[in-house]
């Protein structure tokens, strides 16, 4: 742990209680999206389009829907049809097919029966006539001048479109005269790298249940990182109003960017609806992979040019990022979060180009991963050249408070120099490289963001607090909540209760991305918390009979001279008498997300026999304004760091010419598993982000942006040779060492 | 008046000026104001891109109050995992 800048001692803000949740989830109590079943309920399974693309000609359920325990059969016909510009459409039609199947695993039609086996029998029967038409798989064939469309309702977002293309956004950013600066360098680096699609690989596959009652109200209990989003998303596919939908949280398996959608609820809800049973439906391991969101694959291009003593003078990148079958952000953002350098002369186009592939999702900080592998590889390429420190090279161009980002916006307060300057300093990088090995350095940056938080906190008679936020506790917020509250309230954190409630107990709550949850609910916990404690003053003064301003909240009690300290608990036991109930609620639009940095270190052997590379000792730096819960902290920085690593050594989709992927199932998708590794060693930086409370940034998502450049960086020093494409599997490091 | 950095596609409305000035005390009046001069790029403005005022990225900024001294970048659309 490494404290940066002077911040105010806390007494629990910083601390390691055991998680509120802990109990439950340790002896399997707790319910997950799969665990909940209701009283005549029905298991539904899915049909899906064993072709990357078609037009569906008709299909045929009569036999289906007469099969032993079937309930119901939907297909596209039972949902509306929305219009192409509704917001909405891409993830409508991705729910289920309406006349195309776009990818390999689209989902078709779905049956609802009394056991999955009947379901899955009843399936089995469904006719389809297809008109089989080009599968598109690659950002080439994709950008090819006589390609066909991936998807005719796909117009380009973001720039000027003339009609359905390919092409779905385009980002252009640009400062100075790269031409010219390039010219004028005593080294230009320029090197060309691709990566594959890769999914975030949460452990719980996705999952509901939905009960549409006679009224016409559904109850949905479902796993995702965003209840409300789930209503929002139900109700536009369905044509519903979101009021009669309440959807409940489960706890959540994992979602790392994945969960921000909806792939299951409108679906389960139309069975509901038809068959007047609660429904479940939970996919299998092999449709999570076929049919819901990897991370874009990606070409890029990546030239720098430098100065004999260090100075990067300019940087020109192209990134190409396929998208899968429907519009995506990846090409805008993947341009902007190119932010950690003081590149005077600038130029960075990227594009999105669809595929007939699963509709892509976030993973982590989306886009970002692959840009920072190409451009972190050139620049280590560069210190190798100039003969120069990896870090000081970096610590030599890297921005800081002012400095402006690729937008032109200027940085605010950071901490990229600070999480060198740790690494610098650290045990491991002061070490000795171990015999045989060889060391890697890569660095990362990810924006977070705020937007809509809601949260209330009650007192409870005995002096104790509940704490209501609407944000799924996927990576610690239970705890990390009522740490921020336990501080606020000067109460023990485990005298407070953290509930994640359902959409009709909590306000509106946006969906947990961006690494938002700790830094914009928390601000709404800490509100709710401040507010609450001007009213407890008042109720103090009551008591005492004293003027309100002549109460002040000392740790938990209101003190005023020439009284007793009376604690929290003394006026909750009065709340009646002295007003009513202690509540209050908080909401905001939260801006002032604090960007975040990594910067991660790599030693590692290589096989040159079998190609196997060995990570032998990893460390992780990462600003994360203040640690509410350290150990979050640190388990968000090994977790990012291991999926980085996958996705750098062994993780990619396998595609056959028609776009089946041939590896859909966790022996042939191989992520890490914790034998393959050492312990990932975290330095939490600690620079606070002025704009929160208590100076929280967000952690969830940089950890994954640095592995991918800082193993590759490492492999180019053990081997001699510069890794470009990934996954850097045994077989591609043999070819390239067989390279001359 | 508050100075407004347009991205690479916006210039297009612009005669590829990548900063301009526009009146107007939020976000919101400063689009109308620029929408008059170059027609097309308050729409553009409007859907589609964010604005970052004073090192805080919005995603719907018409709202937001702005100083005759405040730089406004308009950005793409950020996401999150």
């Amino acid at each position: 742990m490494t404290v940066t800048e002077d911040r105010p001692t806390y007494k629990w803000v910083g601390t390691r209680p055991i998680r509120h949740d802990g109990y439950e989830k340790v002896i399997g109590k707790a319910r997950f999206a799969a665990d909940l079943n209701l009283p005549g309920q029905l298991h539904a399974a899915y049909l899906r389009s064993p072709h990357g693309h078609a037009r569906i000609i008709s299909i045929d359920t009569s036999t289906a829907a007469g099969m032993p325990g079937v309930k119901a059969v939907v297909t596209g016909a039972d949902f509306p049809d929305l219009d192409p510009t509704d917001p909405n459409f891409d993830v409508s039609v991705n729910v289920m097919a309406r006349g195309m199947a776009l990818y390999n695993g689209h989902a078709l039609a779905a049956v609802a029966a009394s056991t999955r086996a009947e379901a899955a029998a009843a399936v089995a029967t469904i006719q389809v006539e297809y008109e089989l038409l080009p599968v598109i798989l690659t950002l080439d064939e994709s950008m090819a001048d006589d390609a066909p469309l991936v998807n005719e309702h796909n117009i380009t977002r973001f720039v000027e479109s003339d009609g359905p293309s390919n092409l779905a956004t385009a980002n252009v950013l640009e400062r100075g005269d790269v031409d010219a600066a390039f010219a004028a360098a005593d080294l230009v680096v320029e090197r060309e790298f691709d990566t594959a699609f890769v999914h975030q690989g949460y452990i719980e596959p996705h999952g509901c249940v939905v009960d549409v009652g006679p009224n016409g109200k559904a109850d949905i209990w479902a796993s995702s990182q965003g209840h409300f989003m789930v209503r929002s998303l139900t109700a536009a596919i369905l044509g519903w109003e979101p009021s009669k939908i309440k959807v409940t949280p489960a706890e959540i398996g994992g979602g790392f960017g994945g969960k921000t959608t909806i792939y299951l609820e409108p679906i389960a809800a139309r069975l509901s609806q038809m068959s007047g049973r609660p429904v479940k439906l939970v996919m299998t391991r092999e449709e999570v992979l076929r049919a819901t969101g990897p991370a874009p694959a990606s070409q890029s291009r990546v030239k720098i040019g430098a100065s004999n003593d260090g100075e990067l003078t300019a940087i020109e990148c192209w990134f190409g990022y396929t998208v899968g079958c429907t519009n995506d952000l990846a090409g805008l953002i993947g341009a902007m979060s190119v932010a950690s350098y003081k590149f005077p002369n600038l130029k960075l186009e990227a594009i999105g180009m669809l595929t007939n592939t699963p509709k892509t999702a976030a993973y982590r900080a989306p886009s970002a991963p692959q840009a920072a592998f190409a451009i972190e590889s050139v620049i280590d390429e560069i210190a190798q050249a100039l003969d120069m420190d990896p870090i000081d090279l970096r610590l030599k161009n890297a921005v800081v408070e002012g400095d402006p980002t690729a937008m032109g916006m200027p940085h605010p307060r950071i901490g990229f120099v600070e999480c060198l300057e740790a690494l610098r300093d650290s045990d491991h990088y002061r070490s000795p490289v171990p015999d045989g090995a060889a060391r890697g350095i890569g660095s990362g940056f990810w924006f977070n963001i705020g937007e809509q938080s809601s949260a209330t906190v009650n007192l409870n008679e005995d002096g104790t607090a509940t704490v209501i936020t609407g944000s799924p506790d996927i990576g610690g917020s239970r705890t990390s909540m009522a740490l921020m509250a336990a501080e606020e309230l000067g109460i023990d954190v485990y005298s407070i209760t953290p509930v994640v409630a359902d959409t009709e107990s909590v306000g509106f709550t946006d969906v947990t991305e961006g690494s938002r949850a700790t830094f914009s609910t928390g601000m709404a916990v800490v509100n709710a918390c401040r507010e609450l404690i001007e009213e407890l003053r008042a109720r103090a003064a009551k008591i005492l009979g004293v003027e309100q301003d002549a109460v002040t909240w000392v740790d938990g009690t209101a003190v005023a001279d020439g009284h007793d300290p009376l604690p929290l608990a003394a006026i909750t036991a009065k709340a009646k008498s002295t007003g009513g109930p202690l509540t209050v609620t908080a909401s905001l639009n939260a801006g002032g997300a604090g960007p975040s940095f990594a910067v991660h270190c790599c030693d590692l052997t290589v096989d040159e026999e079998t190609g196997q590379v060995t990570i032998l000792r990893y460390t992780a730096t990462q600003d994360a304004g203040t640690a509410i819960h350290p150990s979050y902290v640190e388990g968000q920085m090994q977790g990012g760091t291991v999926q980085g690593i996958g996705w750098a050594l062994n993780e990619e989709y396998v595609f056959d010419d028609e776009g089946s992927m041939e590896n859909a199932s966790f022996l042939d998708y191989r992520i890490p598993v914790a034998s393959d590794l050492p312990m990932i060693d975290t330095i939490v930086i600690e620079v606070p982000n002025p704009a929160h409370p208590y100076g929280v940034r967000g952690v969830g998502e940089t950890g994954i942006v640095p592995p991918m450049a800082t193993i590759a960086n490492a492999i180019a020093r053990a081997t001699s040779t510069r890794m470009t494409s990934l996954p850097m599997s045994p077989p591609k490091i043999l070819a390239a060492l067989d390279t001359p | 008046m508050p100075r407004v950095h347009l991205m690479s596609d916006h210039r297009r409305f612009t005669n590829g000026e990548a900063i301009v000035e526009s009146e107007g005390a939020t976000v919101g009046a400063v689009i109308a104001e620029l929408e008059q001069r170059y027609p097309g790029l308050g729409e553009a403005l409007t859907h589609g891109a964010s604005a970052g005022v004073n090192g805080v990225i919005h995603s719907e900024p018409q709202y937001l109050a702005v100083d005759p001294d405040t730089d406004i970048y308009f950005v793409a659309p950020l996401t999150g995992g």
